[in-house]
């Protein structure tokens, strides 16, 4: 462990901000004619199993400048809307046909293809709405609020989580020689999230562009090490055979290789972290330190899955 | 009214329109370039860039010049409006939608590259429009620019072309005399005027204008956005498919209720006319010469012929 790691009981401040998290979603989407649209959005964000790990990321990184929660919220939440629909539209079944996601029919499962849809199409202007009507303007100037929408779009848009998904779906059986290919979807699929989640705490406190930066590739390692990890933590519930996801990290280069790529990856998130310690203090970095912790260790349970 | 079409005689609105279309269609084109993935970028330029009148760019720039407004202050906003008209459609005509096999006279979008791309092409374009004014628009103060995002964001939404999209197909298959005239209003309200509004009212907001004047474009875009369906509605029932460039009587065979089926065409055609006056109307207190090209645009929704 890194020797700028405090103690930090990421437990109590991960739960209580999933409470309020869920609180504030649910506000957010009252249901209102016509019913069966918000009831589909509603499904897939409220999802009581959901880690809300994006907001988490965004609030703690916005807090090492020092930006009040009340500020950071309306991103966070808008974070998870667009983070619920991009999920709806993977599911689907012209994309990666997945009747169950988080242990649940998925979206479409229940509410048919076309709301699924629709579903995904009314979340993703949600979160931009959310943003621009709750950011207090006087404590995050409009300028910052722009850049956060512009990232949003980014990593959603035609070169982030969309390209990963084409990507995958046009190498679909993840054949081990393409490595790249695997490198590529993963960063997409599971490390954009992340990335724009560490990203908007720095742009909402008009950090510096490089701390931004430092932000960026802190959460893109934390996001691809999660998927890892999880990878590796399949295969050992099946006794290291059989991993039925075919993408699996572990499936395609054994796991020694998943366990010292995971090593890297939380070496090289951490070693992002250190730069701001020097500048904020320890403490103020704590929370996202033991995220990185937490991503390989799994040592509590948070939400309900 | 006298003084409107007198400032309208002297105004070349065809020569506006191909003028505009042309700006919009090269800041289009540059917007979204060629890149890897190709495919997804092929299939959004597919879409986006097969033409299309661009009423919905032209309302949004005529709506800042009206206010005084350059061209340039509007045209992210022009070019958003257009991304978001186009991932509509492209999700509009999935099998699991619509299931359309032509617009615009050219193969659907899935049709050419295939549902997940379509699907993706559609996700992506719905970013770009956002990005694109986030990241593009000069000169305007970013307090109008995140106002101008928040008008975009509502008009897709649950507010706007989703919640018309979803009444419209729940209320497909039933009958004319129980979906009725508010339902019907309530569809094209929010899948048609909505983004017409949107449009104008961005338009009028990067351009400068003040609270009354962006409220009574408002209005102005709500008449026009209505028109433009009734219109729509009558062509559809009285064109070929060849003259409208898709597939006519679709939503006599789709069982869609129109305005015809439900007020008859006769009376379609005197709604759309009180829909023009009424839109005119909210045009008034403007300067007449920068009002010419909205007062033109009502005037070519209510009497174009595809």
């Amino acid at each position: 462990a890194s020797s700028n790691s405090v103690h930090f009981d990421l437990k109590t401040y991960w739960t209580a901000l999933i409470a309020e998290i869920n609180k504030k979603l649910e506000d957010a989407i009252p249901v209102k004619y016509p019913e069966r649209i918000y009831e589909a959005m509603r499904y897939s964000v409220l999802d009581e199993a959901a880690k809300r790990a994006p907001p988490v990321m965004c609030i703690a990184s916005s807090e090492i400048f020092g930006v009040p929660r009340s500020a950071a919220f309306p991103t966070a939440c808008a974070l998870e809307m667009i983070h619920a629909a991009s999920l709806i539209h993977d599911d689907l079944p012209c994309m990666d046909d997945a009747a169950a996601r988080r242990g649940r029919p998925s979206n479409h499962t229940i509410y048919g293809v076309d709301m699924a849809i629709l579903a995904g199409d009314a979340l993703f202007p949600l979160g931009f709405q959310h943003i621009v009507t709750y950011t207090p303007s006087e404590v995050i100037p409009e300028n910052r609020i722009l850049q956060v929408i512009a990232e949003f779009a980014r990593a959603v848009g035609s070169t982030g989580m969309a390209a990963g998904q084409f990507v995958d779906l046009r190498n679909g059986n993840g054949n081990g020689d393409r490595e790249g290919v695997v490198e590529f979807v993963q960063e997409k699929k599971f490390g954009e999230m992340a990335e724009c989640s560490a990203a908007c705490g720095g742009l909402l406190a008009g950090a510096a562009d490089e701390e931004v930066a430092r932000l960026r590739r802190y959460g893109r390692a934390v996001g691809v090490l999660y998927q890892v990890v999880d990878d590796v933590m399949e295969s050992r519930r099946d006794g290291g055979e059989g991993v039925k996801n075919k993408k699996s990290f572990v499936r395609l280069y054994g796991l020694e290789r998943a366990l010292k790529r995971a090593e890297e990856l939380r070496e090289e998130a951490k070693r992002e972290l250190d730069g701001f310690v020097d500048v904020y203090g320890k403490t103020k970095v704590a929370p996202l330190y033991s995220f990185v912790d937490y991503a390989v260790d799994r040592s509590f349970v948070v939400g309900d899955g | 009214e006298e003084t409107q079409k007198k400032q309208q005689m002297g105004f070349n609105f065809k020569s506006y329109m191909v003028e505009k279309a042309n700006s919009v269609h090269q800041a289009l084109d540059e917007a979204v370039s060629l890149k890897e993935p190709l495919k997804i970028h092929e299939a959004m330029r597919y879409s986006l860039l097969a033409g299309g009148k661009r009423v919905r760019p032209a309302l949004c720039i005529a709506a800042c010049e009206l206010v005084g407004g350059e061209e340039s202050l509007a045209m992210p906003a022009a070019c958003a409006v257009e991304m978001i008209h186009t991932m509509s459609l492209i999700h509009d005509d999935l099998p699991c939608m619509d299931n359309d096999d032509l617009r615009r006279g050219k193969p659907t979008n899935h049709k050419v590259y295939g549902e997940d791309v379509a699907v993706l092409a559609g996700d992506a374009l719905l970013a770009l429009a956002f990005e694109h004014v986030a990241n593009a628009t000069k000169g305007v103060s970013p307090a109008r620019v995140v106002r101008a995002i928040g008008e975009l964001a509502r008009v897709i939404g649950t507010e706007g072309l989703v919640a018309g999209q979803v009444v419209d197909i729940q209320s497909e298959g039933r009958d004319v005399g129980e979906v009725g005239i508010e339902q019907l209003e309530y569809i094209h309200l929010h899948k048609t005027a909505a983004l017409l509004e949107g449009s104008v009212v961005m338009g009028a907001i990067v351009g400068g204008g003040g609270d009354e004047e962006v409220e009574r474009l408002r209005r102005y875009a709500t008449c026009v956005g209505l028109l433009f369906q009734v219109v729509d509605d009558i062509l559809d029932v009285t064109k070929s498919s060849e003259e409208l460039g898709k597939t006519a009587g679709k939503d006599l065979l789709a069982d869609k209720v129109t305005y015809p089926k439900v007020m008859g065409l006769e009376k379609a055609r005197v709604f759309a006319e009180d829909l023009n006056r009424e839109a005119k109307l909210q045009l008034l207190g403007f300067d007449g010469e920068r009002a010419a090209p909205l007062l033109a645009l009502a005037d070519y929704i209510a009497l174009r012929q595809n």
